[in-house]
């Protein structure tokens, strides 16, 4: 099954996947979704971006992900950097933020299982482990 | 093409704590890791793709860095492991 676009008719979110919320996480109206063309989807969210994410974006946004959940974002520092170093050069270089301890196939779809964060929940290095971590360490048990 | 490899990566922590040990291994056996550096190499990105039949099945169904193989026999370890078990792989 494809995954499809679909717009809020009320508020305008715009959600990608097979199925679109049943409450609009935004504007809380139900079964608002409607299908669109992944072209319409272009225009509203373009017109949406602002500049680059940069890094106190991205610690933030994955602060904000492991809050109130059984992981943290490592506490070590120097490390952080050097996974930042690594997701962001692999962004400029190869177009996502894929996990510099792995390394992509060149197929898309297999791919976007390496773009950071990604789902460590299943990873034998996490999953069932005291301390578990994420492969490359970003992510720790609590 | 050399018999033990080291696939590792730039920003990889892994990676660089295997380096040490690696390096340990080296002058005590006098055996070789020929070391390929994959995110801002596309020949040895593409060269540890090659080896992917081999091993993904032994590294958790993905390419992982570091990941170690042994291009004769196959063997592949992955991921920041003790010396005796980096030892063990190499003199297999």
């Amino acid at each position: 099954m494809k995954k499809k676009f679909w717009r809020c008719f009320v508020c305008n979110d715009i959600h990608y996947g097979l199925k679109p919320p049943e409450i609009c996480p935004t504007c809380k109206v139900k079964n608002a979704y409607v299908e669109i063309a992944a072209s319409e989807a272009k225009v509203i969210t373009g017109a949406a971006a602002e500049g680059p994410f940069t890094r106190d974006d991205f610690i933030r946004a994955i602060r904000a992900l492991a809050e109130g959940q059984e992981f943290m974002v490592n506490p070590d520092a120097a490390r952080l950097e050097t996974l930042f170093d690594g997701v962001f050069n692999n962004e400029q270089n190869h177009g996502l933020k894929f996990c510099p301890c792995r390394l992509r196939t060149k197929e898309f779809e297999e791919d976007l299982k390496i773009v950071c964060p990604c789902n460590f929940l299943i990873h034998e290095t996490y999953k069932g482990v005291d301390k578990g971590e994420c492969w490359c360490g970003m992510f720790v048990k609590r | 093409m050399a018999k033990l490899l080291m696939f590792h990566g730039r920003e990889c922590p892994h990676c660089r704590a295997m380096m040490p040990l690696v390096e340990q291994l080296e002058k005590e056996t006098g055996l070789v890791l020929e070391k390929h550096e994959v995110w801002h190499d596309e020949k040895n990105a593409d060269l540890m793709r090659s080896y992917r039949p081999v091993l993904t099945p032994q590294c958790g169904g993905q390419l992982r860095v570091p990941t170690f193989l042994n291009t004769e026999t196959s063997a592949a370890v992955c991921g920041e492991i003790p010396y005796e078990k980096l030892k063990e792989w190499a003199q297999k």
